[in-house]
């Protein structure tokens, strides 16, 4: 062999021919042609011996001269095999922190402890592969040798095996050989998949596994499932209706445990809204527990189902879980009292009524203690159920409207032991609004009761109403309050309340002072009181509740009076739509707001927050410091933050909570009373914790799957890994070599078709 | 026929005397109300005989404080369909005997806006007509200011009939119809018909002597024209209140 010829380590046939393919079939045809006519002029003789020599001599004539157009040469190449990857994928998601089996090792100190031990076996393999080595949990990230044989921190929050041999396959993962296909991988993990083999290798995925092209193996570290009792899942909606039932459904894992009884409790912020008891039972891991509870008050709360650390439990943290339920009305509760039947009730209920947002319970007194309207059995009225309404379900109201109502006339009834109750209802959060008439106010001798204490105007006893004819004028506070500030634009609901026809009757009252809280809107010009003019309608803030008063019985007369004219009674039902969305607080109308961007984070990861600041005039409260704050279970303040209100009116806050958990936000506007609140939950557990169970079978499907080799710890070590072979590519120059340019082709053609001529010749062929 | 309205006579002079007299005595609450807080109803003035019982709404009035918390206003106000003004006295009264004038298309448009914002018109043929006279007339004129919704008999378990009193049949000088018809608004009874004249039965003289005999049920049917009158207004001011779901186990504790 030459030098030259030692280059080359390959060779192929091939063909040197400029003849096109079909030149090539064409002649191809001629040459069997030319073989069967001689095989048929042969068949007439009788001996088999001349009839083979001639027909081989017209063979192998054909043959050679198709070879000779063909043009044959030996192509000689130089290859090489291509050095392939191998990657060791080690699980570093948190389930690796739970033991081998119990008192044992972690897991992720077996993974690190197997590497170590088999360092030479897969140094082994570096002949033939390279070699890589990665830690996986939700993804996939190169490491070093010496960082996986001392144990990699197990802080991921998701295993997914198959999405990590995924992204190796395409390449991802930063390794330095992307480009170059993996020849094989070994996995080590405890197989607790919770993504695409959560529910265990489908035929789905054992396509994908098929379709990574290369075998995987897997060491499967963990024998046992820890015991462990951990709330693995809580299915509950976004929001809830106020005094409606709710119920969320905690999922339960448990393992390890049996016959114990566990109480499984639902709090809201700390306090407990709903608890139910779970006996464990041997052989079953799962538990469906519905936890049911009516939320009494509006607002966003962060929930937390829990159950007590059992005794030997390998995690505790995930023994609870928080959730975050915004609580809504469905419907808007107004308990309505009228004294008597009158055109102002008349209206107002019927607006209230027609309000599908409203559910609304109405009493009106229909005849009084003088009436003599005949035998009682053949009436249609009921007894005023006082101690019912003002006393037990009192709280079950969102709002109470007192239309032209006085608690005294009526024997034998008493309303005003339930005075105080109604006084402290409104302090508690509730809503109460007074509308006037000669039973109400001063008339209605309230000026010495509870109620005086929450009214937003002081009742004068004794006094009865003005019977004066006055239009509505607004105050500074009316002009920038949503409930009167009917129109916007500067002087337009100043024009508008001065066109409303007027009231015909006032109830005399005296504004409360500063520093109390309220705001009288609209005042009665035409009626002096203690020489300024009567408030018409005042609003009060008092303790956590709210006040209206609207000291006259002839607001009917902005509806339906004024619907004569063109204008309709649309100023009626906004001025009385907007009181009542005051009275109830509704978010719309309230000056601070307070939103988390999300309402569940990640474990030190910042809640966003946005402050939302109105001043006094609704307007946005450009300039003003707001501050919030996250407050924990134990009603510690644990993160602080200011901001300054933006030309928009919001600002927006950074907080971190300190770790997972449920926290309320609460904010509150420099110089203002309010505060805003909302609540954030921090996730505590994930998946990784909540099911922490070793599951060698799936790894073994993953390997078989695939081609590769299994083995488990403990009982197990390095399995006999499985690797492709390597692929072989053309990497040097090539030579062509013609084999048919030899004198020897042409001679033995010549004596080929010579032979044929002189024994067909001899043997009387021609 | 009673005599027309305002006839100036010796005899009427002597009897408002004697009317005012007894209206001084009579038991009322201590001290005026307030306007805003009464009933003060609309009689409303036509081209026909738009007063045929002078005295009816005023007695309904003096039994509606007598029987029940509603405050009446002394007296009803006339009021014109066409003019300013009728927006104040959100229950109107049209009454009639005889043929009733067409209303001008202003009139009826008032009338329409009216009932539409939630005003309340109770109806009273005063002279038993039913087909004629007033009654044609009548169901004529409402027909067009309402044509969307027809007048339709009151069933029997409408509010109406348990607004105060628990009725079970109509009242009224004559019992023309044994049912009340309505027109109805978003759910509302906003026009009541009555063709039984509850006006006869309500009409008392100053000298306090019913001004005609109810027939053909005498003094019962008064009184239930009297309860009628009562739900009425009762309804007109408390429209469905006696629907509510709280007040049902009392009233189908009584009806049974």
């Amino acid at each position: 062999m030459t030098p030259e010829s030692a280059y080359y380590d390959a060779w192929r046939l091939t063909a040197l021919t400029p003849l096109p393919r079909w030149a090539l079939a064409l002649l191809a045809l001629a040459a069997l042609a030319a073989v069967l006519l001689a095989w048929r002029g042969l068949r007439a003789e009788p001996r088999p011996g001349r009839r083979a020599a001639l027909l081989a001599l017209r063979t192998g004539t054909a043959i050679l001269a198709v070879l000779l157009l063909v043009e044959p040469a030996l192509e000689l190449l130089r290859t090489a095999r291509v050095r392939n990857r191998f990657a060791v994928l080690i699980d570093t998601s948190r389930s690796m922190r739970f033991p081998v089996e119990a008192g044992g090792s972690t897991r992720e100190a077996a993974a690190a402890s197997l590497l170590a031990d088999h360092r030479r076996e897969l140094s082994a393999l570096a002949d033939r592969v390279d070699v890589e080595l990665y830690g996986f949990a939700g993804d996939v990230a190169p490491i070093s040798p010496e960082a996986a044989e001392h144990g990699l921190p197990a802080t991921g929050g998701k295993t997914d095996v198959l999405g990590a041999l995924e992204a190796l396959a395409a390449g991802a993962g930063g390794a330095a050989g992307s480009g170059r296909r993996l020849a094989g991988a070994l996995v080590l993990s405890d197989g607790a998949d919770n993504a695409a083999l959560a529910q265990g290798v489908s035929p789905a995925a054992q396509a994908r596994l098929r379709a990574l092209g290369f075998p995987v193996n897997a060491v499967a570290i963990g024998r046992d499932a820890p015991r462990d009792l951990a709330v693995e899942r809580v299915a509950a909606d976004d929001f809830a209706f106020v005094r409606n039932k709710v119920t969320v459904e905690a999922t339960l894992r448990a393992r390890g445990f049996e016959g114990q009884e566990v109480q499984v409790v639902l709090r809201r912020e700390g306090s407990v809204v709903a608890s139910t008891s779970l006996k464990l039972e041997r052989g079953r891991d799962t538990y469906l527990v519905p936890l049911t509870f009516s939320p009494d008050e509006t607002g966003t709360f962060v929930f937390t189902v829990s159950t007590p650390v059992l005794p030997g439990e390998a995690f505790a943290e995930n023994n609870s879980r928080s959730f975050v339920l915004r609580v809504i009305r469905d419907r808007v509760r107004v308990l309505l009292v009228a004294g008597r039947p009158s055109w102002d009730v008349r209206f107002l209920r019927g607006l209230l009524k027609q309000d599908p947002n409203v559910d609304l319970v109405s009493f009106f007194i229909l005849r009084t203690n003088g009436d003599n309207p005949g035998p009682q059995d053949q009436l249609s009225l009921i007894p005023f159920p006082v101690a019912e309404i003002f006393g037990e379900q009192l709280h079950t109201f969102d709002a109470v409207f007192f239309v032209n109502f006085a608690y005294g006339p009526y024997r034998g009834l008493e309303i005003d032991r339930f005075l105080p109750n109604i006084r402290d209802y409104v302090r508690s959060g509730g809503a109460l609004a007074m509308v006037g008439g000669e039973q109400s106010f001063g008339d209605g001798g309230y000026g010495d009761t509870p109620l005086a204490e929450v009214l937003p105007v002081q009742a004068v006893d004794g006094q009865p109403e003005a019977e004066v004819e006055s239009r509505a004028r607004l105050t500074t506070e009316g002009r920038q309050n949503p409930i009167t500030a009917l129109r916007p634009g500067e002087g337009a609901s100043d024009a508008l309340w001065a066109a409303l026809p007027p009231v015909t009757a006032v109830n005399l009252t005296r504004p409360l002072g500063p520093g109390q809280g309220a705001s009288v809107l609209l005042e009665a010009p035409a009626v002096q009181a203690e020489g300024r003019p009567a408030p018409l309608v005042a609003i009060r803030q008092v303790a956590q509740g709210r006040t209206l008063a609207v000291t006259t019985d002839a607001s009917w007369r902005w509806g339906f009076l004024a619907a004569e004219s063109g204008e309709g009674d649309r100023a009626y039902a906004r001025f009385w739509n907007s009181a009542l969305r005051w009275l109830v607080k509704d978010p719309a109308l309230a000056p601070l707001q307070v939103e988390p961007d999300s309402p569940t984070v990640e474990p030190g990861v910042a809640v966003g927050l946005t402050v939302t600041a109105h001043g006094p005039d609704f307007g946005p409260a450009t300039g003003r410091k707001v501050q919030a704050e996250l407050v924990a279970e134990d009603g510690r303040s644990v993160a602080h933050g200011e901001a300054v209100v933006g030309q928009d009116g919001t600002a927006r806050l950074e907080l971190t909570p300190p770790g997972p958990g449920a926290y309320k936000v609460v904010s509150r506007a420099e110089g203002a009373a309010d505060e805003a609140t909302a609540a954030v939950a921090v996730r505590g557990s994930g998946p990784e914790d909540a099911d922490a169970a070793p599951r060698p079978a799936l790894l073994r499907a993953v390997a078989e799957a695939t081609g590769g080799a299994f083995a488990a710890i403990p009982g197990g070590g390095m399995p006999r890994l499985t690797v492709n072979d390597p692929e072989v590519v053309e990497v040097g120059r090539r030579r062509a070599v013609p084999i048919w340019d030899r004198w020897w082709t042409l001679a033995g053609l010549a004596c080929l078709l010579a032979a044929e001529w002189v024994l067909r010749r001899r043997w009387g062929y021609w | 026929m009673p005599p027309p309205a305002g006839a100036a006579t010796r005899r009427a002079f002597l009897r408002g005397v004697l009317a005012a007299a007894a209206a001084a005595a009579l038991p009322r609450r201590g001290r005026a109300l307030p306007a805003a807080s009464t009933l003060e109803i609309g009689h409303v003035q036509h081209g026909g005989d738009w007063n045929p019982r002078p005295t009816a709404l005023r007695r309904l009035s003096w039994e509606l404080g007598r029987r029940t918390s509603i405050e009446p206003a002394a007296a009803a106000v006339p009021v014109r369909l066409g003019q300013p003004g009728l927006h104040r006295y959100p229950m109107l009264y049209l009454a009639g005997a005889g043929p009733l004038p067409p209303f001008s298309e202003a009139e009826r448009a008032a009338l329409r806006r009216f009932l539409q914002y939630g005003g309340f018109l109770l109806v009273d043929a005063a002279d038993g007509s039913d087909g004629t006279g007033f009654d044609a007339g009548v169901r004529r004129e409402l027909g067009q200011v309402l044509p969307a919704a027809p007048l339709a008999p009151v069933p029997r378990e409408h509010v109406l009939y348990k607004s105060f009193y628990l009725l079970d049949r109509q009242g009224g000088r004559l019992l023309v119809k044994p049912w009340l018809e309505a027109q109805t608004l978003d759910g509302r009874a906003a026009v009541l018909y009555s063709q039984n004249d509850l006006g006869g039965a309500w009409a008392r003289s100053e000298l306090g002597e019913w001004e005609y005999p109810c027939t053909p049920g005498g003094e019962a049917q008064r009184e239930t024209a009297f309860r009628v009158g009562v739900n009425v207004a009762m309804y007109a001011l408390c429209t469905d209140y006696k629907d509510d779901a709280v007040h049902l186990p009392f009233i189908m504790r009584r009806r049974t």
